[in-house]
């Protein structure tokens, strides 16, 4: 009897020690198609660490936000989480994201884009890594360029050089006032305007992301575009209420476009053969330095939470997923993996499909860049379902030729600075 | 004759005589027969009404004095959100555009939902047809029709600008237009709930007496002298419910605006209800929006005062 109550006893400790071995992972991020596109990697991570099951939750970004805050409220972040570069100064400053210098310690990152992995990088501690990174270009409309006769965007255009291009590629052939093909499409969205300020050496914010303080070389490359509008080269904001923005220049109705590289994927899939284009970088403009010039990118980032039990294993994944295991083919359009390798494989440069240029994003990402992100950037900037508000709104307003610079600008700050004040 | 002096009614509890002592020490064992199994039943409801509701309403009181972005810790911070709230231009101009949106939307469905009612007030097949038909844009998921009302309002490809072209007017940026975005969001919110104001409408109408009618009839009323005479004054009392209902939907107006404009162009669209959800689920900044949740209750509760208040002079009781 006792000898069966002792391997009793002994069963129940093995299995008890088999249960404490079993570890689970939980991990969120806001795309269900990124997910399924990370399931065999997941499958493989899992294998390779016997006992660990990875629980993924994926959803939209509108759920995903009220969902983590919530999460981060009651102590209970999942170990990963999906970090966006223009939340992640205000996630890191509540303390949310753990410190991953220690973790990498001197494992090399050598083989990631240095640029992007700078982007996680807050106050000293790099409190997110980088999965894949983006950074606004300029479409152009090649078969467009051939028939006005035009040389091709290239790398030491000036803003003169783009509005003559723009002009030229304006075309009324019906002569009722409003041409079938623009040169140019613009409006007051950060992807469209703010290349254009960065490009000039402008800022919007001071060096600490404190406080709205709009420099003269942002003003000059707003400026700038509200002419390219006001002479008639791009249709008013207001004109093009009703038409998808990333559709506009896929259909054939504006010749040069400014926006994410993620928007490549779809205007392969709008344009198919219908026109041949390409991409270039925005060209700097006449008030930039070598110093102040600096390229628009940002990064979709992987965290890992303070509220991890497990932050080796956490930090594992981190790096699995980060790291080159996702090949080319899972950075859909112009999503650059943060992976150089990968970046770089022809799968991802897409050869046999338009662009045929694609090496120039990964120049893009060589270069000194800036995000101009703050904590509460989407309310001042105006992003999302706060998109109709902000710069974006103020700006707008001078493009639909209501409001002059000086007081969009001016009510912009005012509300900027009480957003960053609050 | 002095056995029975209590006055209550037969039942399990007035069976208890105040002059019978023995029987007094009954009464809460008889109560909590009856209540107990009612209560038990009620749970469920009790504490989802607390989890769900009261609690929340009573936590956002006190969040409302608050800064608490939901990620970060929370701070005490008075009565800063609400000074601020009364102080910023930015609160002014969202309560302008609700009180604008207010004047526009619950006159339109007023007007709209009577006429409806007052027209369909029959035994006509095709009446019940149109009564469905009208009431099918309230049971429609809100941002599918709304899609398509963003295809009406397009500014080059609209049909409502194509319609206007027709007869020579210049197009209108409807959505885009500062000046044209609330009607805009006005129109749609008007067409999608007139319906079911009507079918609440119709009721009322169908309690009047059509020998009144009859009697006017015969007194020589005309079809507008009866609609102002009687109809009007025996609808009243419906008229009422619905303003009262009208007047609290058209403050909470959300998922039109959502859909429609985003509350823009330039937030020139951005109502209360739409400001309380942009501050609390895309800046995070719950305590503020707690505090502006309880502007619009306390804009709210003022509105059906005075609505109350006003009833004596209009309704007929």
């Amino acid at each position: 009897m006792k000898k069966t109550a002792l391997c009793a006893t002994a069963l129940i400790c093995l299995a008890g020690a088999a249960v404490a071995q079993e570890t689970t992972l939980t991990y969120m991020l806001w795309s269900t198609e990124q997910a399924e596109i990370e399931q065999a990697a997941i499958a493989e991570f899992e294998a390779a660490n016997p006992g660990v099951t990875v629980e993924v939750q994926a959803m939209p970004p509108s759920d995903y936000w009220p969902r983590v805050s919530a999460l981060a409220a009651s102590g209970d972040l999942p170990d990963v989480m999906a970090m966006s570069s223009g939340f992640v100064q205000e996630w890191a400053a509540a303390g949310n994201l753990m410190d991953l210098t220690p973790l990498i310690g001197d494992t090399s990152l050598e083989g990631y884009f240095e640029s992007a992995v700078e982007i996680g990088q807050i106050d000293g501690q790099q409190v997110a890594f980088p999965q894949n990174w983006v950074a606004p270009v300029l479409y152009y409309n090649r078969t467009a360029f051939d028939a006005a006769g035009l040389d091709y965007p290239s790398a030491d255009w000036t803003w003169d050089d783009f509005r003559a291009a723009a002009e030229a590629l304006t075309i009324d052939a019906d002569g009722d006032g409003t041409p079938e093909q623009y040169g140019y499409w613009v409006y007051g969205r950060y992807a469209h305007t703010d290349p254009w300020v960065f490009r000039n050496g402008g800022r919007f914010v001071n060096e600490d992301g404190t406080a709205l303080e709009i420099n003269q070389e942002a003003v000059n490359a707003v400026a700038f575009l509200a002419s390219i509008v006001e002479d008639g080269f791009a249709p008013r904001p207001l004109e093009q209420e009703g038409i998808r923005q990333q559709d506009v220049f896929g259909m054939g109705m504006a010749a040069m476009w400014v926006d994410g590289s993620w928007n490549i994927d779809n205007s392969r899939n709008l344009i198919g053969d219908s026109f041949e284009w390409g991409i270039a970088q925005v060209p700097m403009g006449p008030d930039a330095t070598p110093e102040t010039g600096v390229a628009y990118a940002w990064a979709d980032m992987l965290a890992v939470t303070t509220d991890s039990e497990q932050t080796d294993l956490a930090w594992a994944l981190v790096q699995h997923l980060t790291g080159p295991t996702l090949s080319a083919v899972d950075f859909t359009g112009g999503k650059v993996p943060a992976w150089t390798a990968t970046a770089m494989s022809e799968e991802w440069l897409g050869r046999g499909q338009q662009p045929d240029n694609m090496e120039l994003i990964l120049e893009i990402g060589t270069q000194p860049l800036y995000t101009g992100f703050t904590p509460n950037w989407s309310a001042w900037r105006g992003y999302a379902a706060a998109g109709s508000g902000g710069l974006n709104g103020e700006l707008d307003e001078v493009f639909n030729g209501r409001k002059s610079l000086e007081d969009a600008l001016a009510a912009a700050t005012a509300y900027g600075n009480d957003i960053l004040s609050r | 004759m002095s056995e029975i002096t209590s006055t209550r009614a037969p039942g399990p509890r007035g069976r208890a005589s105040v002059s019978d002592p023995a029987a007094a020490p009954a009464r809460p064992r008889s109560s909590l027969k009856t209540w107990g199994p009612a209560l038990l039943f009620l749970l469920p409801a009790i504490v989802g009404l607390l989890v769900f509701r009261l609690i929340p309403i009573g936590w956002a009181f006190v969040l409302s004095f608050t800064s608490w972005r939901i990620f970060d810790d929370i701070e005490w911070v008075g009565l800063a959100n609400y000074t601020h709230i009364l102080t910023s231009p930015l609160s002014r101009e969202v309560l302008g555009n609700t009180l604008w949106f207010t004047a526009m939307y619950v006159p339109g469905v007023m007007v709209v939902s009577v006429t409806l009612a007052v027209l369909l007030n029959n035994s006509l097949r095709s009446s019940a047809f149109f009564r469905g038909a009208f009431f099918l844009p309230y049971i429609t998921a809100t941002v599918a029709v709304t899609l398509a009302w963003r295809w009406i309002f397009s500014t080059r490809f609209g049909l409502l600008n194509h319609l206007l072209a027709q007869v020579d007017i210049d197009r209108i940026a409807w959505l885009a237009d500062p000046a044209w975005a609330l009607p805009a969001v006005a129109i749609v919110s008007v067409w999608k709930d007139a319906g079911f104001y009507m079918i609440l409408l119709i009721a009322g109408l169908q309690t009047i007496d059509p020998g009144v009618y009859e009697a006017a009839r015969v007194d020589g009323a005309r079809t507008f002298r009866r609609f102002y005479a009687i109809t009007l004054p025996l609808l009243s009392r419906s008229l009422f419910f619905v303003l009262i209902l009208a007047l609290v939907r058209s403050t909470q107006t959300f998922e039109i605006t959502y859909a429609l404009t985003n509350g823009g162009p330039n937030r020139a669209s951005t109502t209360l209800a739409f400001y309380i959800y942009q501050n609390a689920f895309v800046h995070f900044e719950m305590g503020y929006a707690s505090a502006l949740a309880y502007v619009l209750c306390f804009v709210i509760g003022l509105i059906t005062l005075l609505n109350f208040y006003l009833r004596r002079r209009w309704v007929h009781e």
